[in-house]
């Protein structure tokens, strides 16, 4: 079983931030719990919609969860409070990853999560600002949300706010131009209150990132572009706890950029590193065979 | 009628109302995108810098920034060329301004065949169909500098996003400067009986070089200048085909899902009467002098009054 796999309980409705007087050990371990709870809410949504985005939300659970539960200050009760931070998911098919944050954190009723992608949901097949409270820039047109999340920067640094904006993108994502348009603006306004995310699955739609189009040295292009540059395995939540925590301190004038080497599928041993579960739904007998693999997990 | 030249386009009098509201108002702020010398948006950035961002050359990524900005709650003022916002930066303002209904206002400047001499990859013969498609999008195209003065200030009043339709090149004075403009309204610049011309921006004066040469040969055109194309003054409209019982719709834009279209249709519905419509047809233009341009490719004042001339012998 992987490392960060193995140590879950039950899976609960509501997890509270971490307290800050935690111990750093502790801390991990209650954060890789959480990670289970958040993967397989995933694939249960998924499942209920027979739609969505599973690949690229399972790659994210960890430094989503990170974010969520330790992080970042954010108030459920009071999703508009003005000095929250910011989180946008401009890999906005993803967003299964975040219902289930805003879920597990209070935002939504964890029941609700089922009514992914139909009729009347809030939880729209790409995440929309209007419908959700936690929701701060809608998304799902690759780029713009990134783009928006270097505006919402901009409006603190003119505020003078404290508040941090994460922005979480794709490494396929990066193909769009937007993203250097915007990166070259937040270097230009000196955005230290941006951390972009790189969510390196390895995995676009129709193939490798190398295949696709070569994007590599991806850290070389954003410190080119001004950015502090930081790396970390995305699925070692001690390194991601460590490196996040770097970047939300972090107040050098310049904006940055984590590079989070992840794996598509991350959690459900079928669907890791595969092309194919970039945003296909399991059947019944694949969704019983996942839930017993996490079932295992937990074990 | 004479007509006045006036001194300044109607691209610098919007940016001029920009900066002078920026005085009083501290809540708005602007982006540009390295235009700044050609909508005239330096003249904010010369008294407020502090709310001024340049953000290059980059439509999409200034229009994306710029719905970051105005999702905090910011007014937030986009500058740029009709041609560049409307149709390379559309998705970034249809999903992310339109439908959260942001407060992003849009200078939009070289509307139409003003910039004919900068050749088609300037001119924006387009940008009206695109916008006035979008849900909760406004359309304002003032005619002469007092309008566009006017539009900023109904621009910035009016909550969520509105596109304004700028000229590049100094047209006439038509209005007094304590003329009230509104979201939705429309001025008669003309008086007529037998045949409403239904217009907008700076066809207006084409419009009204038409209606004096339709006099001559004893018909009485009315003309009517549709500042706010969405909404539109539907009422008028209909107060006036009442009245004259033939319409001409003339535009600066591709007649195709102009506003001709929109009101075509309109009347075809509500009050059914002989239509002629006034627009590129399903073309490009060319460089070339302004006049000169509108006269090629039949946008010009006798080109109006030829269609509407026609329309007005077959309406009996």
């Amino acid at each position: 079983m992987e490392k960060n796999s193995g140590i879950c309980g039950e899976a609960k409705d509501r997890y509270e931030k971490l307290p800050t007087d935690l111990p750093f050990d502790e801390r991990v371990a209650r954060l890789e719990e959480i990670a289970c709870a958040m993967r397989k809410n995933v694939v249960d949504m998924v499942y209920a919609a027979q739609s969505g985005h599973i690949g690229g939300a399972l790659s994210a659970a960890d430094f989503v969860t990170a974010l969520y539960f330790d992080l970042m200050d954010i108030k459920p009760e009071q999703p508009h409070w003005a000095d929250r931070d910011r989180f946008v998911l401009s890999k906005g098919h993803a967003c299964p990853i975040w219902y289930s944050a805003l879920a597990l954190r209070g935002f939504l009723p964890v029941e609700e999560l089922k009514t992914l992608r139909k009729n009347g949901s809030r939880l729209q097949g790409h995440p929309i600002a209007t419908y959700l409270p936690g929701i701060d820039a809608s998304t799902g047109s690759l780029g713009i949300g990134y783009a928006q999340a270097v505006g919402i920067a901009m409006e603190g640094k003119f505020l003078a706010k404290s508040y941090k904006v994460y922005a979480v993108l794709g490494d396929g994502e990066i193909n769009e131009g937007i993203i250097w348009e915007a990166s070259l603006a937040a270097a230009k306004y000196k955005l230290d209150n941006l951390v972009a995310i790189v969510d390196m699955n390895n995995l676009q739609l129709d193939g490798t990132v190398g295949e696709v189009m070569p994007t590599e040295p991806v850290d070389a292009k954003f410190r080119a572009f001004g950015f502090d540059v930081l790396t970390m395995d995305g699925h070692d939540m001690a390194d991601v706890l460590t490196t996040l925590s770097k970047a939300k301190h972090a107040h050098a004038g310049k904006p940055i950029c984590v590079l989070a080497y992840t794996v598509k599928g991350k959690g459900v041993d079928f669907m890791e590193h595969q092309l194919d579960w970039h945003g296909k739904a399991p059947n019944a007998e694949q969704y019983e065979k996942a839930c017993k693999y996490m079932e295992g997990a937990k074990a | 009628m004479s007509l006045v030249a006036a001194k300044i386009p109607t691209r610098r009098a919007f940016a001029e109302r920009m900066t002078q509201r920026g005085e009083t108002d501290k809540e708005f702020v602007v982006f540009e995108s390295d235009l700044a010398k050609s909508t005239y948006s330096f003249l904010f950035k010369d008294k407020h810098p502090e709310r001024y961002f340049n953000m290059g050359i980059a439509e999409i990524g200034t229009v994306a920034a710029a719905a970051g900005m105005a999702a905090q709650g910011r007014n937030v003022v986009v500058c740029g060329y009709g041609v560049f916002i409307t149709m390379r930066a559309v998705e970034a303002i249809r999903s992310f301004i339109c439908y959260p209904h942001l407060n992003v206002k849009f200078l939009s400047s070289h509307g139409g065949l003003t910039a004919a001499i900068d050749g088609v990859t300037h001119q924006s013969t387009e940008d009206i169909a695109f916008m006035t498609t979008l849900p909760q999008m406004k359309v304002l195209v003032p005619a002469d500098t007092t309008a566009a003065t006017a539009a900023f200030d109904i621009a910035l009043e009016t909550p969520g996003p509105v596109f304004t339709r700028l000229m590049r090149d100094p047209m006439f004075d038509l209005y007094k400067p304590d003329e009230v403009f509104a979201l939705g309204g429309s001025k008669i610049v003309r008086k007529g009986k037998d045949v409403t011309i239904a217009t907008y921006g700076d066809m207006v004066f084409q419009s009204l070089v038409a209606a004096d040469e339709l006099a001559k040969r004893g018909i009485d055109a009315e003309v009517i200048d549709f500042y706010s194309l969405k909404p539109w003054d539907q009422a008028t409209l209909h107060e006036s085909l009442k009245k004259t019982r033939a319409l001409v719709v003339a535009e600066n834009h591709q007649k195709r899902n102009g506003f001709g279209y929109e009101a075509a249709v309109w009347t075809l519905l509500n009050c059914p009467v002989p239509t002629e419509l006034i627009g590129l047809e399903d073309t490009f233009a060319e460089s070339g002098a302004y006049q000169k341009t509108l006269e090629k490719f039949g946008l010009s004042g006798a080109a109006i009054a030829e269609k509407a001339a026609a329309l007005v012998s077959c309406k009996i």
